[in-house]
């Protein structure tokens, strides 16, 4: 049962904050389908600095969790200004770009693993090692049953994720660009009328989704797969959209959202362990979280509602 | 210094392929009401717009109480004291009336004077004064979405005022008033003049004009072609030189001659996407060789009743009878081919497939069926030789004939494929939406002869729209509704534009 | 004024290939092509290697100009079959993504569908023990209908529930692979080579180490079908009542709608066809180009059709030429890597920079259009 809590807080954390990102992008008027690349650009970018670091300085990669997240940040930014500069700079279909950031993703930074590991370790490997980050416990609360396992285990960017879903959360609802970028993405007329670019409101918040989605890709780099490969490319990104859908563009009802796909994923895993199954049967429990998906965009699709000027490109000029 | 608070000179800017202002000079005294009158495309509105900031002079300079400025931004105009409440208005509907009148300039407050905010409840407290002083009180905490279009236009109008400005431009604000709205609307303008604000009126109503208004600028093409003092013109003399020649707005028609009953709706209710019901237990019949119009303020349901008697949108109760047949559950194909012709509202997302070229759309309705189409084969021959027989007999233009893409063409011409093409459908019944909106004065007096010619001819036309003038103009029957309910059907000669203008708001019941 | 125009000419000059309206659909691709090899070339330079080698390799690899010397039984002919069997599943994949295209849906599945099917035609056909007469034709009946339920399933989903038909794609992707693995691993693994086991010769669409001149080649049955669909395509896109509504659902529901055609029903089987040409690929890749399906893995080709698609125009015959080009990128690339020492990953770079440039390629049409307009303002002004 515990396990269950610990690894589903992990998993659906990392998802909520790529799912914030995607709120921001979507809440602005940009149709984001290119969280997946940025996730996996964002921890191709953290791995690379931190595992270049440990080299040269020495240091244990463990410690450099906290760097790598900066850079990660750093990286799954730089990467969303082409999703920025395509949809809003060069008017292309939305759609279009997301996917083709996720291909260009995946093509670049499986590429460039393998160059980089080549030229400047002499390895032909194909992931950057990172090892899982430390954990800690809340001695006392750790021991109430059940709620317990919340605070049992927890890796710092559980934290730091929680922390920044809360500013983001006041910076979206509570102040003037926020109140500005939800405008843009129902009617950018209105704010075009009301003197605010849009073209730079909808481009930061592209940026924002870059950067969070970023970050979400190096925790799950630094937990769950232990390294960086191209195996970051799960779909967490897709994951996180139907989140959002579900949450309807909201911040609370989206980290719902996230907590039933982390539970159902670890769940799973529990259920095929503790009937001691073999293993190819834990392929079958791996599709428990897609197969949510599927269902309940079932359910949700229809009653929600998108930002009303979602994927329409705003052309100023227009007559 | 001159007593002109905006002087514009020799103004001239080009658009791809027009020119929308020619060396146009106009200057607007303080505190007068200074209309510019003119038809659609004139150039009004873009003449206004770079006052707004919107855009900019190619040619020519403007001076705003005595200094040459460029107005580079809708924030510029704003600084200048210059606001523009929009024809088509823009807000936020999900948003409050407090946090539409906001964006852009918000107020700010720090919490624990580090994080700021909006401080939306020092912004409420501040609109409600301020629309208590103007007249124009409003529940600053509601809703866009529940607002009625002259509650919106309200808020349009506090926006400006909020931003203090005191040079104010009305674009074509009475467009979709009914006549008691407009009277309210005129008398809040007159107000706002005595209060020392100086307003600019962009409109072709020349009865307004000569309402409010001190002094009138006529354009025509681009062109000014004079400024009057409104006193001493007749209107007469002002639409003359609006259109550049005699028109005759008022459209003559034979007395009608009803023949056997058409289109039967009885008991019709409509539930929009969140399931409220929009109209309401709506019953009419419309006759062969009878126009039936709708009237009403937009968003009462007119729009929804002429879909779901073309299938467009599906009925939550009633009957829907054509020629005796009933077509309440048929698929929108199969009203088609039983005898319904729709000219829809909204030309370009439903009227037409703008990728698609003209002879194409011109046999939207019929390219699957002969001669258009064998054994599931198109033959586009026969698409190219219709479409452009259809061009010469409705006049068509368009860059390289049928095969332009229909993107490529002016409203004016889409619009006209679209007619006649649901013309050439010889229906029994035609729905008409809004189809003079946006076309120019000529194209409007055109659509109207079609009309009267297809009534002449025997068949059904049932017209829903907004301009209250064109119904009194065409219509042989009237129904007037509000709020998803028709209020009253009656002759058009039994019926004076007042009363329909009371019906429209609800105020008056039979 | 003078030194706008000289500005404005300059610019002209930069865009006057790609002027001519009519000709776009070709000039842009190519254009993106070029800067495409220019940003590849530029990649290559940083890592030291020399760029013009490398592409004249690729070239080698693919079989389009000679290697230095030969392996027995091989020669540039053998290679550029290779090169056609490689490219077979390509071309049906990139006519599905083609296809769902026009009908203004994005299929990102194709990887799944052809998953799907190349592994119930395996199990269903491909053990079977069947004769070849019978089995090959079986083989693509089954790939076909299996791709077409599930391209189907996501066209209803999007129109009945309103599910975006990429998201739910993806999670078909996942769902496919994860369980596909399963059985594979539970029933019909391969203990050496850790895939599934081959299938009988007699199912195999392509033709292997068939030996004629004295060289041992592989004929790709399925290629010569791949290019009587795009042609079949181009008719029923073009001529058929049937593509004309697909195209008008493509353009605007809203006016398909209005116009009296079934949307829903257009939806469902523009995704029914799109799934189905995936379901070729997937045969002609997992019964053709390859014998055996390898768990936990999907093709590449899936997103490789989206680049091919864009490039292509989303016309059937444009989509033959792009494939052609992709194809001898990702064939070419293990030469190139073998004696160029530049890491085959390369090609999928490559492959995402022209998806990258095709996909601005609308706003290259947006600026030539509008500075053709000023041209013509200025020439109005000026008479």
């Amino acid at each position: 049962m515990d396990t269950i809590i610990i690894d589903g807080l992990s998993f659906a954390l990392p998802l909520f904050i790529i799912a914030i990102g995607g709120i921001y992008s979507e809440k602005s008027g940009i149709t984001n389908l290119a969280l997946e690349g940025f996730q996996g650009f964002g921890a191709f970018i953290g791995a690379l600095s931190a595992v270049l670091m440990a080299n040269a300085s020495g240091t244990d990669i463990q410690n450099l969790f906290y760097v790598a997240l900066l850079f990660s940040m750093i990286g799954g930014m730089g990467f969303s200004i082409i999703h920025a500069v395509l949809c809003i700079k060069f008017k292309a279909d939305q759609v279009i770009s997301g996917v083709v950031i996720n291909i260009l993703a995946l093509a670049l930074t499986t590429f460039l693993t393998a160059q980089i590991n080549s030229f400047v370790f002499g390895t032909a490997s194909d992931k950057f090692q990172l090892g899982v980050s430390d954990r800690f416990t809340i001695e006392g609360l750790a021991n109430i049953p059940v709620i317990g396992a919340v605070f049992t285990n927890v890796y710092p960017f559980e934290v730091i994720i929680i922390v920044i879903a809360l500013f983001a959360w006041y910076l979206l609802y509570k102040t003037k660009f926020g109140m500005r970028l939800r405008a843009s993405g129902e009617n950018p007329h209105s704010v075009d009328a009301a003197g605010v670019d849009v073209a730079k409101t909808r481009f930061s918040a592209v940026l924002i989704s870059g950067l969070l989605s970023g970050l979400g890709g190096m925790c799950f780099a630094y937990s769950i797969s232990a390294n960086f490969s191209s195996n970051i490319y799960m779909g967490y990104g897709f994951l996180a959209i139907a989140a959002l859908i579900f949450g309807n563009w909201r911040i609370l009802p989206t980290l719902a959202a996230c907590l039933l796909f982390g539970f159902a994923k670890s769940g799973g895993a529990f259920i095929a362990q503790s009937m001691a199954l073999p293993s190819s049967f834990t392929d079958l429990f791996m599709i428990l979280p897609y197969v949510l998906t599927l269902l309940l965009l079932i359910f949700f699709s229809k009653s929600n509602r998108a930002p009303r000027a979602l994927g329409e490109i705003y052309d100023k000029g227009k007559r | 210094m001159s007593d002109y608070i905006v002087e514009m000179k020799h103004i001239t800017k080009r658009f791809p392929g027009i020119v929308a202002n020619d060396n146009v000079s106009i200057g607007i005294k303080k505190g007068e009401i200074f209309a510019l009158l003119g038809e659609n495309g004139a150039g009004k509105s873009t003449l206004m717009s770079m006052l707004g900031g919107m855009y900019e002079p190619d040619e020519g300079d403007i001076y705003i109480r005595g200094e040459k400025v460029q107005i580079s931004s809708p924030n510029h105009a704003a600084k200048l004291n210059i606001g523009m409440v929009h024809q088509h208005f823009k807000l936020v509907s999900d948003y409050t009336i407090t946090e539409n009148i906001i964006l852009g300039v918000e107020p700010v407050k720090k919490l624990a004077g580090i994080f700021p905010y909006v401080d939306i409840r020092s912004a409420n407290r501040k609109i409600e004064e301020l629309s208590k002083s103007f007249g124009l009180e409003v529940d600053p905490t509601k809703k866009i979405s529940d607002l009625t279009v002259s509650m919106q236009q309200r808020v349009e109008i506090l926006k400006v005022l909020y931003r203090e400005a005191d040079i104010l431009i009305f674009d074509e604000p009475t467009a979709v008033l009914t006549p008691q709205e407009i009277d309210f609307l005129l008398g809040i303008i007159e107000g706002l003049r005595n209060g020392g604000k100086t307003i600019i009126l962009i409109t072709h109503k020349l009865e307004e004009i000569k309402k409010v208004a001190d002094r009138c600028a006529v354009l025509n093409k681009g062109k000014l072609i004079d400024v009057l003092d409104v006193k001493e013109t007749s209107t007469r003399k002002m639409a003359q030189l609006m259109v550049g020649r005699e028109v005759n707005l008022k459209s003559d028609k034979n007395p009608a001659a009803f023949k056997e009953e058409v289109l039967k709706v009885e008991h019709l209710n409509v539930k929009n996407e969140d399931g409220f019901e929009v109209v309401k237990d709506v019953s009419f019949t419309i006759k062969s060789g009878e126009i039936f119009a709708i009237a009403g303020v937009a968003d009462n349901g007119q729009v929804e009743i002429a879909d779901a008697i073309a299938g467009l949108t599906k009925v939550s109760g009633g009957e829907i009878l054509l020629n005796g047949k009933d077509i309440t559950n048929e698929s929108i194909r199969k009203r088609t081919e039983a005898g319904i012709s729709y000219i829809p509202e909204d030309r370009q997302s439903f009227g037409l497939v703008l990728d698609f070229d003209l002879s194409t759309n011109l046999a939207l309705k019929q390219y699957y069926r002969e001669p258009f189409a064998k054994k599931g084969i198109l033959n586009k021959e026969e698409f190219e030789q219709f479409g452009s027989s259809l061009i010469d007999k409705y006049d068509i233009r368009s860059g390289q004939g049928i095969k332009t893409q229909v993107r490529s063409m002016s409203g004016g011409n889409q619009q006209k494929t679209i007619i006649g093409r649901e013309i050439e459908l010889q229906s029994s019944l035609m729905i008409f939406v809004q189809p003079t909106r946006g076309v120019d004065i000529g194209a409007i007096e055109n659509i109207h002869k079609m009309m009267i010619k297809e009534r002449d001819q025997g068949r059904a036309i049932l017209l829903v729209s907004l301009e209250l003038d064109e119904i009194m103009n065409v219509a042989d029957t009237i129904g007037v509704i509000y709020n998803g309910q028709l209020q009253k059907i009656a002759s058009s000669e039994s019926l004076t534009t007042n009363e329909v203008g009371e019906y429209m708001m609800g105020a008056k019941h039979e | 004024m003078s030194k706008v125009k000289r500005k404005n000419n300059a610019k002209n000059n930069l865009i006057r290939p790609i002027r001519d309206e009519k000709w776009q659909p070709v000039t842009i691709p190519l254009v993106a092509i070029l800067i495409s090899f220019i940003a590849a070339a530029i990649v290559i330079l940083i890592i030291g290697k020399n760029p013009i080698q490398a592409f004249y390799n690729l070239l080698q690899g693919a079989g389009i100009l000679p290697k230095p010397s030969y392996a027995g039984y091989k020669s540039m002919l053998t290679d550029f079959l290779s090169l056609l069997n490689a490219m077979t599943p390509l071309v049906f994949a990139s006519l599905a993504v083609a296809v769902a295209f026009k009908a203004g849906l994005f299929n990102i599945g194709v990887s799944g569908q052809m998953l799907v099917s190349g592994f119930l035609a395996t199990i269903l056909v491909g053990y079977s023990g069947l004769d070849a007469i019978i089995a090959k034709p079986l083989v693509l009946v089954i790939g076909m209908t299996a791709g077409g339920l599930m391209g189907g399933l996501v066209g209803w989903l999007k129109y009945k529930f309103n599910i975006n038909e990429v998201v739910s794609t993806i999670m078909l992707n996942y769902i496919a692979q994860y369980v596909i693995s399963f059985f594979i691993q539970m029933y019909y693994i391969d203990p050496v080579s850790r895939q599934s086991q081959y299938i009988s010769e007699a199912a195999r669409l392509t033709l292997v180490n068939v030996e004629m001149a004295n060289l041992k080649m592989d004929l790709p049955l399925g290629f010569i079908l791949a290019i009587f669909t795009a042609v079949f395509l181009k008719f029923f896109m073009d001529k058929t009542v049937v593509g004309f509504e697909i195209k008008a659902v493509g353009s605007s529901r809203n006016a398909a709608k209005y116009a009296g055609m079934n949307v829903g029903r257009n939806t469902v089987l523009a995704m029914v066809i799109s799934g189905g040409l995936a379901g070729l690929a997937g045969v002609t890749y997992y019964l053709g180009y390859f014998a055996s399906i390898q768990p936990k893995v999907l093709s590449s080709i899936g997103f490789d059709s989206i680049a091919v698609s864009l490039l292509g125009n989303s016309h059937p015959i444009g989509v033959i030429f792009s494939s052609f080009l992709v194809s001898i990128i990702e064939q070419g690339s293990t030469y190139m890597s073998s004696q160029a020492g530049i890491r085959q990953e390369i090609s999928s770079v490559i492959v995402g920079l022209i998806l990258l440039f095709s996909a601005c390629g609308a706003y290259l049409k947006h600026k030539v259009s509008s500075l053709k307009d000023k041209e013509l303002d200025q020439k109005e002004s000026e008479s």
